[in-house]
């Protein structure tokens, strides 16, 4: 649904990094590593949150 | 007990720090990175009042994200276990709810990081709360934990020994962390982890140094890594005191 | 008890002897309303 706060191993908070990640690297066409690299997220634990998440908010919405 | 041990920064800043301490026990060590994680008190919302929800996710769901945002903690005395703050959420759509919007009743007390999306409102849909924020600790539940990924290591000694044969393949040589080489300290990551990087064509040897770490310490943003770690000595202390009044008839 | 009939959007209320049924169109699918009190809920 929405991007996990936080890292579920670590705890370090990722979903402030979504809406770039997201914007440069499934939006955009940039190299999802090198951006990661840039936001700072540097541990594989949160990198998958990010690179694994799917925004699900506008698939339900219709059946509100 | 030896009270005598230094403290020297390998690298800083204000979330992410490293160190090296040199002359306290493994014990110790592990004391120190327990604390940093279970108990020390922050500050993180613990009730939600949901006025009005018409979002694609349940209240409890939001409740948790909510819960979830770092706030940034008061220094030591401000507030006590019981204190709570009230910030206040009240966003309508079409747009998104960040944790940027919640509206803090107290200065000392506001989101650490303002761009954690908390939920996309569609057209017509409304997220209006009122959230108790509450002084807790890493023990009771993970939200409260300020240290994220907080660990420590030997610092290592590299010591060249001898010249490799002329053409032979180097192996690659990975050590993680800090080394010292005749005094100096040098994080690995100048080398990418690999000291037949560092030392092209000649072998290394590679030794623990008794009682000195090197910790790795991040904080969610609740408080910088140096109210982190003195917070953490002061718990540690305070438990003392406790046991050895305790102890003491 | 406020409901919403899930084809005309229209308000309805219920009564023991209409069943359940919206009376302006007479569709037999009707959504419950969240209730205007604050709800309190506990992070966990």
């Amino acid at each position: 649904m929405m991007v996990p706060v936080r890292c579920f191993t670590c705890g370090t908070v990722v979903g402030e990094h979504w809406e770039e990640f997201d914007e440069r690297a499934n939006e955009g066409d940039e190299d999802p590593q090198e951006v990661l690299d840039e936001l700072g997220v540097d541990r594989y634990c949160c990198r998958r949150m990010l690179v694994s998440h799917t925004d699900l908010v506008d698939v339900v919405s219709p059946y509100q | 007990m030896s009270a005598e041990y230094d403290v020297e920064f390998v690298e800083r800043e204000d979330r992410d720090a490293r160190f090296l301490v040199q002359g306290i026990t493994p014990a110790f060590a592990n004391g120190i990175r327990r604390a940093m994680l279970a108990d020390v008190p922050t500050m993180a919302i613990d009730t939600v009042r949901f006025v009005e929800n018409s979002s694609v996710m349940f209240d409890e769901q939001l409740a948790l994200r909510l819960g979830l945002v770092p706030l940034t903690t008061p220094p030591v005395g401000e507030f006590v276990e019981d204190d709570t703050v009230t910030l206040s959420i009240d966003v309508e759509g079409p747009a998104t709810a960040y944790s940027g919007d919640l509206v803090s009743s107290d200065d000392l007390v506001q989101p650490a990081d303002e761009n954690v999306p908390i939920i996309d409102l569609k057209d017509g849909q409304r997220l209006e709360a009122e959230a108790d924020a509450v002084l807790d600790r890493g023990k009771d539940h993970a939200k409260h934990q300020g240290g994220v990924a907080v660990g420590y290591r030997h610092l290592q000694r590299v010591a060249a020994v001898e010249d490799l044969p002329e053409f032979e393949e180097p192996d690659r040589r990975i050590v993680r962390g800090v080394i010292e080489e005749d005094g100096e300290l040098v994080p690995t990551s100048e080398f990418d982890h690999d000291l037949s990087n560092r030392y092209p064509g000649q072998e290394v040897t590679l030794e623990d140094v008794p009682n000195s770490f090197v910790f790795h310490v991040e904080t969610d943003g609740s408080f910088s890594v140096e109210e982190l770690v003195t917070r953490a000595a002061d718990t540690i202390e305070s438990r003392a005191t406790e046991l050895e009044n305790a102890v003491q008839l | 008890m406020s409901y919403k009939c899930s084809r005309c959007k229209r308000d309805v209320q219920l009564d023991e002897y209409g069943g359940v049924r919206c009376p302006y169109c007479g569709h037999r699918v009707l959504l419950k309303e969240r209730s205007r009190d604050v709800k309190e809920v506990d992070v966990n």
